[in-house]
């Protein structure tokens, strides 16, 4: 199949400039036209390689300033690079600065057309989605009224209804779906789905991992305008949020895959991190992997330290398989304790009972520096959870309950 | 595919067009009008200084008057042109916006005006006893030439203006001074022979002589200066456009 985007080893350099570099005819005439410092070069991408096909839907992750909106902008043809190449198949839409392009004088209506046109498409095509985009951002009232009359969540809606509705092959989309209400959000999330499934290639950046888990089919985490990750979504983003906690990706040394416990692979970097200072050996759940609501359950991992490490954090989660949602995050700080460990040995977290809804659920186990800085060794989604019996329900928790009901009948 | 966007782009510049005309209706009482206001000011100033410098020219008032608003298209489209790129930073951060547009909108906005203002300058040359004569239809030939000029002049300034910011500073003081250069308000008869050859080198007074010999004196255009100056301008204009494109380039690092 014929990628969408295509991008090969994609570089942009930026120059910092000096702050005297001259900024107008006068500084440069004052200055002379001698020849002045190129200035620090920097690259804010590298060696970037990504492909997406029509349909597909790749999300970006990554600190402010890794590259990601360079990278949405040489892909949408903003700018060379100076390195590598950039092909697009199709027209390009784009969820950028949403509504920053309207007058505030003109119309509602007389904005959608300026947009839509700039946005790639003809008066006539504008002309006959008008209803739908209107109707889409739901201000069929309001749309004759002068823009700047609008609330900036009006201006926001009427942005990406335009945006959405210009039939794109390829959509930029960056962080925007903060726009409008919740049920205006949970609407933009289906026509991004919508656009996905008419064969539209997406790329997106987003600081949730959650929306990229839902929503991407791979992800891929730039820094310092490189690819360090790519592949599941869930993979990325974990790793992401890892290391957002910590330095641990610098320190994990590779090794090779070894199965756990529960039988699971355990692979470095997909959902084992850590710099293995302290090693997780083994990890019980008793009375097993399935237990039923409300009963006790006893997490014990076995580690080993093969050099004397002091004060250690254990640390154990629960998280929703469904969508990784934290139901329990607990670690060995509370207690205090500052010895060193060496050697093999057992930290064992008992739960007196679980009271979590029916469902799906990883025990998560790590055991991190004493400063929480990076993870000796973390184990992501390697152990499964089953709670089970009670009414299912899509809250997170499962307490024991009972229902009373005390009203006056109405006589009939 | 191609004759599509090429149908796109026009409608891009259609409706950006509206947008200026719009904006320029929506913000003020007098609306377009106000283009109006500034020429017949000054207008008034001349017919005034008139008596006092005792300039000799026959049709006095319409002779200004042209040269007043050919002059305005020419000085307010050239110098807006140089903060285009800067203005329209949300438009051009779009993927895919053809930036090339952005000039020809500014020049055809400055075009519907003149346009727009034709109708008061006929006015002006039925109360001069000037009669309408056939050589009327030679005007859109001497716009165009304007709207070539002006266009080319746009695509260099917007260039320009995106590394050196004071750019628009530094028109803004040659059009003032070229608006003396320039007969507007006086003839080139009035100046001495010798500085004559220096004067043809500025393109907007064959353009401006052009216009005069259309609305004032009812006969066709000197064809061999405008020919010079549409000459020029063929040379001139792909390296404008070059210049522009190149430095579209730099667009996303310098705004």
């Amino acid at each position: 199949m014929t990628a969408a985007i295509r991008i090969e080893n994609l570089g942009k350099r930026f120059r910092r400039y000096h702050a005297d570099r001259p900024r107008t005819l006068k500084e440069t005439l004052v200055s002379g036209w001698r020849p002045r410092g190129k200035g620090e070069e920097f690259w804010a991408l590298r060696h970037v390689d990504l492909a997406v096909a029509a349909g597909e839907m790749v999300g970006i992750v990554g600190q402010n300033g890794a590259g990601k909106s360079t990278l949405l902008q040489l892909t949408g043809g903003v700018g060379t690079p100076d390195e590598g190449a950039v092909r697009v198949r199709g027209r390009i839409g784009a969820l950028l600065d949403l509504g920053a392009g309207f007058s505030g004088d003109l119309t509602g209506r007389e904005n959608v057309f300026v947009t839509g046109v700039a946005a790639g498409l003809t008066i006539r095509e504008v002309r006959r989605r008008f209803e739908r985009i209107v109707s889409f951002a739901e201000l069929e009232d309001s749309i004759d009224n002068p823009v700047r009359t609008y609330s900036s969540g009006m201006q926001m809606r009427l942005g990406f209804s335009v945006a959405v509705h210009t039939d794109p092959e390829v959509l930029l989309v960056d962080e925007f779906l903060s726009v409008g209400d919740l049920a205006f959000q949970t609407k933009c999330l289906n026509r991004i789905r919508e656009i996905k499934a008419s064969g539209c290639a997406i790329l997106l950046i987003s600081h949730s991992p959650t929306q990229i888990n839902e929503l991407c089919d791979r992800a891929i985490w730039l820094k310092r305008g490189e690819v360090v990750v790519a592949g599941l979504p869930e993979v990325v983003t974990g790793q992401y949020e890892v290391e957002m906690r910590s330095e641990t990706r610098r320190r994990t040394p590779h090794r090779p895959t070894t199965l756990a416990a529960s039988g699971l692979k355990l692979e470095v970097n997909r959902n084992r991190f850590g710099s293995q200072e302290v090693e997780i050996v083994d990890v019980r759940l008793t009375p097993g992997e399935e237990i039923g609501q409300g009963e006790a359950l006893v997490v014990a991992i076995e580690f080993n330290a093969p050099k004397a490490v002091r004060a250690p954090r254990f640390n154990v989660g629960i998280s929703r398989a469904e969508d990784g949602f934290s139901c329990l995050d607990l670690n060995t700080e509370v207690i205090g304790d500052r010895a060193e460990v060496l050697g093999r040995g057992w930290a064992t977290l008992s739960i007196k009972r679980l009271d979590l809804a029916a469902g799906r659920y990883y025990v998560n186990v790590g055991v991190f520096q004493s400063d929480w800085e990076y993870a000796y060794d973390y184990h992501w989604e390697v152990y499964p959870l089953r709670v089970e019996g009670g009414v299912s329900s899509k809250g997170v928790l499962g307490p024991p309950f009972r229902w009373d009901l005390e009203a006056h009948r109405a006589l009939s | 595919m191609n004759l599509r966007r090429l149908k796109q782009s026009v409608d891009l510049i259609r409706v950006l067009v509206g947008r200026d005309i719009k904006l320029l209706y929506k913000r003020s009482a007098l609306g377009v009008l106000w283009t109006l206001v500034n020429p017949l000011l000054q207008l008034l100033t001349f017919v005034f200084l008139r008596a006092v410098l005792k300039f000799d020219i026959p049709h006095f008032t319409s002779y200004v008057f042209t040269g007043l608003l050919v002059w305005q298209w020419f000085s307010k489209t050239t110098s807006q042109s140089t903060s285009i790129i800067i203005g329209n930073r949300p438009l051009i951060r779009q993927p895919g916006f053809p930036v090339a547009v952005l000039p020809p909108v500014v020049v055809t906005t400055g075009m519907i005006h003149f346009a727009l203002a034709l109708p008061v300058l006929m006015v002006f040359l039925f109360f001069d006893g000037l009669p309408m004569t056939p050589a009327l239809m030679w005007l859109p030939v001497v716009m165009l030439i304007q709207f070539f000029l002006t266009v080319t002049l746009a695509y260099l300034l917007a260039g320009i203006n995106v590394v050196f910011r004071d750019t628009q500073n530094a028109w803004a003081v040659l059009v003032q001074a070229f608006f003396f250069l320039t007969p507007i308000f006086y003839s080139l008869r009035q100046i001495p022979e010798h500085f004559h050859a220096l004067y043809v080198l500025n393109p907007m007074v064959s353009i401006l002589t052009a216009y005069r010999s259309i609305l004032i004196e009812g006969h066709a255009p000197d064809w061999t200066a405008l020919f010079k100056v549409v000459a020029v301008l063929a040379v001139l204009f792909p390296m404008s456009v070059l210049l522009f494109r190149h430095q579209s380039r730099r667009f996303v690092e310098e705004i």
